[in-house]
């Protein structure tokens, strides 16, 4: 872990030796969380014209996972210090304007707190919490430092895309690995980016307005594969 | 709900129904509301394809409060969503006994992914498989993990026989055969017969899961087998394994 050893007003599980084994289960499609039911929005642009799906993918990454993998290492920081995460849920919501998104990270929120409350033991969570939020408290009562919790938010954004591509417009799976692989760039540069954020208000808020609108029409469409 | 209706101390008996698209699961889940939400309080979770027709014709059918049908989205995936991660399923469930609890059955409808889909046990305490005449009377005798052990059979659309060459009594033993014994209900939905049949049996598993006697079985993948030549046939399911492999 990057900071200096706090005082904890609350005593996390840390078993800092398998922090890197827990991003990993994290970061793993078969993880139960439902995640084979989410298409990172992919599944409404395709059907608003979207083509690049490399280029979406890029999109997702120079925008809402900057939000996102601010909220959770800014989450765990809080976690750890034993200061409250409301802020940092306000600092979110305030950055995610979509009611679309906001609903469909509640979702992963719920499931991830299903799982946690089987496995760990985290701090008090306000209510409602986003997917980004509640991993934050994961990684601290974890042992997860900053920079892998960053990872693993971009890592799941990329993967939640790229599996739904296989389904919805299937091609040679090995080139949908390709694509995974040209995105570690872009990763690598959330990771930098989030690693370092210290309080809510330094969390990133970059606008994504066509992300949006496809995340907005997909709650109104009637044939869906995906819930989001 | 009934003035006499006792609250559940417990979370509402999760029912899964599963068996291929069109053998008739949406229409069965209409009927055992409309012959039981009089008597027992219950919800509804589909997990449609492709859309959410299913959802809004149950709560079209006006059997329900509609607020008590939720639709689960499965990726594609509605064998996944059933069996390997169960999530979006029971937060679902668990949604409606936020909303409108307590409630006593949840009915759970499956994709409706193929013969091989079945509920884990981890979601629903107690499942029924659906095939139809109409599939062909083979059906039941090719078998399968939901054919052979679910915990009912239901052959259903049996007013359809004659009109694709089914006999339709040959079915019915053959799925019997096919199950050792285990519960079939020959089911149309003009048989007051065995619609009464059906409502007894979903009340029978009710006073049973009440009762805590109702232990969830897995009726696949495992195939009946046997371990030796003179072993006798057997399946194991529930997790109920005499022995090591
Ligand atoms: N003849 C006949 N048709 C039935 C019966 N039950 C259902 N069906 C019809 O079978 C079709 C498929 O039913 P549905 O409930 O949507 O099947 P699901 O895909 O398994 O949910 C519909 O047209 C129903 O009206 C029955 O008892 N007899
Ligand atoms: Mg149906």
């Amino acid at each position: 872990m990057s900071e200096s050893p706090v005082k904890l007003a609350w005593e996390p599980q840390i078993q800092p030796e398998h922090g890197a084994l827990t991003a990993l289960l994290l970061a793993d499609a078969r993880l139960p969380i439902g995640g084979h039911t989410r298409s990172g929005s992919l599944e409404p642009a395709l059907a608003a014209g979207v083509d690049d799906i490399p280029g979406f993918i890029n999109l997702h990454l120079r925008t809402v996972v900057r939000t996102d993998a601010g909220t959770a290492v800014v989450a765990r920081r809080h976690a750890l210090a034993g200061l409250p995460l409301e802020p940092v849920l306000d600092a979110w919501r305030a950055r995610t304007p979509s009611a679309a998104l906001r609903a469909d990270a509640e979702i992963v929120g719920a499931a991830l707190v299903r799982l946690a409350s089987r496995l760990w033991q985290l701090v008090p969570l306000p209510a409602n919490p986003p997917g980004a939020l509640v991993l934050g408290a994961i990684a601290a009562a974890t042992g997860i430092d900053a920079a892998d919790i960053a990872r693993v938010v971009a890592y799941d954004a990329v993967q939640t895309i790229t599996s739904a591509a296989l389904k919805l417009r299937p091609g040679d799976p090995l080139e949908v690995a390709g694509w995974t692989l040209a995105a570690f760039p872009a990763i690598a540069s959330v990771v930098s980016a989030s690693a370092d954020i210290v309080t809510p208000d330094q969390i990133p808020a970059r606008s994504a307005p066509h992300l949006e609108s496809y995340a907005e029409a997909h709650t109104t469409t009637t044939r869906r594969l995906f819930r989001a | 709900m009934p003035e006499n209706h006792c609250a559940p101390t417990r979370r509402a008996m999760r029912l899964g129904i599963a068996g291929p698209v069109g053998t008739g699961k949406s229409s069965l889940i209409m009927m055992i509301c409309r012959e039981l939400a009089h008597d027992i309080a219950i919800g509804v979770v589909t997990n449609d394809i492709y859309t959410d027709e299913d959802a809004r014709m149950i709560r079209a059918a006006g059997v329900l409060d509609p607020a008590r049908v939720l639709a689960v989205e499965t990726g594609a995936c509605p064998h996944t969503a059933i069996r390997d991660d169960i999530t979006a399923n029971a937060m679902a469930c668990e949604r409606l006994e936020a909303q409108h609890g307590p409630l006593d059955v949840i009915l759970v409808e499956s994709g409706g992914d193929n013969l091989t889909a079945t509920f884990s046990p981890a979601l629903v305490d107690v499942q029924i498989f659906l095939i139809d005449v109409a599939g062909g009377g083979d059906v039941a005798r090719k078998g399968g993990p939901g054919i052979e052990r679910a915990d009912l059979l239901v052959v259903n659309k049996t007013d359809l026989g004659p009109h694709v060459g089914v006999d339709v009594p040959m079915m019915y033993a053959d799925a019997l055969a096919a199950r050792q014994g285990g519960p079939v209900i020959a089911l149309s939905r003009n048989d007051f017969r065995a619609v009464a049949e059906l409502r007894g049996w979903v009340l029978d598993q009710h006073a049973a899961y009440i009762q805590g006697r109702l232990e969830p079985a897995d009726p696949g993948p495992m195939a009946a087998h046997r371990h030796g030549p003179g072993e006798p046939e057997h399946a194991h399911a529930g997790g109920r394994h005499g022995h090591t492999h």
